[in-house]
């Protein structure tokens, strides 16, 4: 078949987005070290930093002393403070809005935490555009937002941005972004994706990830939820409800689930259970403290708080094992909750993995814990927000400026 | 199976790859001891122990008390002078008579009790005994400025002013200091003797990141430590002596929590381990 190869300007598009993409990731970078990585001559690198510079995207300056001999290389930096996205992150017992510029810089932010109970649509809404709009008002009058996404604890319909479920919210059928969006009032729309999706995004470009093409990363929050890097692309599904390994079946007729089955693994390893478990349920603590609170009490040599942790570390081995199967990741990290119940029943989780997985598959895969911690929900869903820009910068960013 | 605890998973993983068997990838350790002896008078402290650590991985070294870590860690460390065997670093035969042979190998251990001075600030530990000079005065910018980067290379955010003294510092904070001050010197070999022992949960899961990390960044960690879920959170390799033998060193993917308690304990399990429980035999690597 016969298909005329990408027009110049199609390059210099591509091109344009590669290059900020470097340095939106990398930080600032000499233009002599962006010609070697983006294996292009001088001269385009020149033009397409002109390009960019012009439009403030970003801002070349001189190196304060590189100790070599000759002529230095200009230094391109990414325009922090000027080109900037609102990122939102909604967890079971936490919201955060925060202000997040070119380079992933968090500008400013605001934290609150969340009362559980029924999903108040226009409540929730209400208070995170309330904060955007505090944000916005200590903006610099030339700074411009290019794009917003936030990140929610349930399942998101690609399509839409529809939250189709989030039985830990009690958010079912919610047309969340549609609703920040217009209560945003920006004139940008609001992109929404599962918390434990952008989290493996998140970890994949900044966290602990990097360079890793093959990852699956896991976020505990209340539930368990997932998400799958295969070959540098994230595992959508068909209709975007993909890497919910939360709800994989490790336990058939066990632990009732709050998504209506039994013996998901969410079910077996997730707050609930471990509170239960250490024989702390209906507490007044929940949450990230809560589970903190068993493992230290482990610890400490309380034996109902081990016994918690060695079931969940024995289930949470189990469902590991399984994705290690299948997936032979090459590296497996442990976010959110999961991050303290990994490292207290760490013994549980690998002999399982010994146990269970498959030895060419085990032997080079690598158990680490989030390198983002808390904030690995909310970098993600900024890096969903600055999509747009990194794909067309010049394009995205004249539709946003007309506005 | 509703109820698996701890006690399941004595079995042996499954024979899809026998315990050990790892990948023909094994390169070349970066320190290697082979056939070490070591008697204080008539005590035979270590009986022909042989240990591996590898650059990018963190190697456990485990055992009871007495079983001769403490030793092994002297040894390695040019405190004690071995009495037999073989010291390689980097594949070539060394000598390793005092700390200052093995500091300058590139081997760096942080003890127990730190060894920081309370009274002195971060950058002022962190070069003890080895400051920087500007003629004859003290360079403090030089030392100020080595001190900060590697706090950022290790991504330590807790510390707030490197001008602290030690004195005001947690545990945690101590131990990273600790742990920063040994890898300030491009040292290839960290030792850390339990580095978590007297942490409380959150500033554990500092540490062992930090542990981590240093592999991660290239050098090879050697990591002795009582606690199991320590031990497999960031383990590469685990290493069990078994009163002054080496009973097994393994690769942590390989074994089971049940598995390395039995070669603490009886300094064996199953197809691992000492032939003979008792010594007598030659503390067997897993092929």
């Amino acid at each position: 078949m016969m298909r005329a190869g990408p027009s110049q300007e199609e390059i210099r598009r591509h091109n344009l987005g590669v290059l900020l993409r470097h340095v939106h990731l990398g930080g600032p970078t000499s233009r002599a070290e962006l010609t070697s990585r983006m294996g292009v001559n001088r001269s385009t690198i020149m033009a397409l930093t002109a390009d960019l510079t012009a439009a403030g995207l970003v801002r070349e300056e001189l190196p304060k002393e590189t100790g070599r001999a000759g002529r230095p290389s200009l230094v391109v930096r990414p325009e922090s403070a000027r080109v900037y996205v609102f990122a939102f992150d909604v967890g079971v017992d936490r919201v955060v809005a925060a202000r997040v510029g070119l380079g992933g810089v968090i500008l400013d932010r605001r934290d609150a935490p969340r009362e559980r109970g029924p999903f108040d649509l226009e409540a929730l809404t209400a208070q995170l555009a309330g904060f955007a709009h505090q944000m916005l008002r200590d903006t610099a009058p030339d700074a411009v937002c290019v794009g917003a996404a936030a990140a929610i604890a349930g399942g998101v319909r690609a399509a839409d941005g529809m939250v189709k479920y989030g039985p830990n919210l009690g958010a079912f059928d919610v047309p969340f972004g549609e609703e920040l969006a217009r209560r945003l009032d920006i004139g940008l729309p609001v992109a929404v994706g599962n918390d434990a999706n952008l989290g493996a995004l998140a970890e994949h470009t900044r966290g602990v990830g990097v360079g890793c093409n093959d990852l699956i990363y896991l976020h505990g929050d209340v539930g368990i939820g997932g998400g799958v890097i295969v070959g540098g692309q994230l595992l959508s599904g068909h209709a975007g409800y993909g890497g919910e390994v939360g709800h994989m079946v490790v336990n058939p007729g066990g632990r009732l689930c709050g998504c209506g089955s039994r013996g998901c693994l969410e079910a077996e390893v997730g707050e609930r259970t471990v509170l239960e478990a250490a024989g702390r349920a209906g507490g007044d603590r929940v949450g990230r403290d809560a589970i903190r609170a068993v493992v230290e009490a482990a610890d400490r040599g309380d034996v109902a708080a081990q016994r918690a942790l060695q079931r969940v570390g024995d289930w949470l081995g189990v469902g590991v094992a399984n994705l290690i199967n299948i997936f032979n990741p090459e590296m497996v990290i442990f976010g959110g909750m999961l991050r303290d119940i990994f490292l207290g029943s760490a013994a549980q989780v690998r002999s399982r993995i010994a146990i269970s997985a498959l030895a060419a598959s085990r032997e080079g895969v690598r158990l680490r814990t989030s390198a983002l911690g808390d904030d690995a929900t909310l970098t993600g869903a900024a890096e969903l927000a600055f999509a747009g820009v990194l794909a067309d910068p010049l394009e995205a960013l004249a539709r946003v400026t007309s506005n | 199976m509703s109820e698996t605890t701890s006690t399941d998973l004595g079995v042996t993983p499954a024979g899809r790859g026998a315990p050990g068997s790892g990948p023909s990838d094994d390169a070349r350790p970066i320190l290697e001891l082979r056939g070490v002896n070591k008697s204080f008078g008539p005590v035979h402290v270590l009986h022909d122990v042989s240990f591996a650590a590898y650059a990018g991985e963190v190697t456990a070294l485990v055992g009871d008390n007495g079983a001769g870590k403490s030793t092994l860690v002297k040894c390695i460390g040019g405190i004690h002078p071995i009495d037999s065997g073989e010291y390689l670093f980097e594949g070539k035969p060394v000598n390793v008579h005092s700390p200052r042979d093995a500091a300058a190998l590139g081997i760096e251990i942080v003890y127990q009790d730190l060894a920081l001075c309370d009274n002195l600030d971060i950058v002022q530990n962190m070069f003890l005994g080895r400051e920087r000079k500007n003629g004859i005065v003290l360079d403090e910018d030089t030392m100020e400025q080595m001190a900060a980067k590697t706090l950022q290379g290790l991504s330590v955010r807790t510390v707030k002013s490197l001008r602290q003294p030690v004195s005001s510092l947690s545990g945690g904070q101590r131990q990273t200091v600790a742990i920063a001050k040994a890898v300030l010197w491009n040292s290839k070999v960290v030792i850390l003797d339990e580095p978590t022992a007297a942490l409380g949960v959150a500033q554990t899961a500092q540490v062992l990141e930090l542990v981590r990390r240093l592999a991660d960044q290239g050098l090879a960690v050697v990591l002795i430590s009582h606690n199991m879920n320590d031990v497999f959170a960031v383990s590469d390799r685990i290493a069990a002596l078994y009163l002054g033998r080496m009973a097994a060193q393994v690769k942590a993917s390989d074994v089971t929590h049940a598995q390395v308690v039995e070669l603490i304990t009886a300094g064996r399990s199953g197809d691992l381990g000492l032939t003979n429980g008792n010594g007598g035999a030659e503390g067997k690597e897993a092929p």
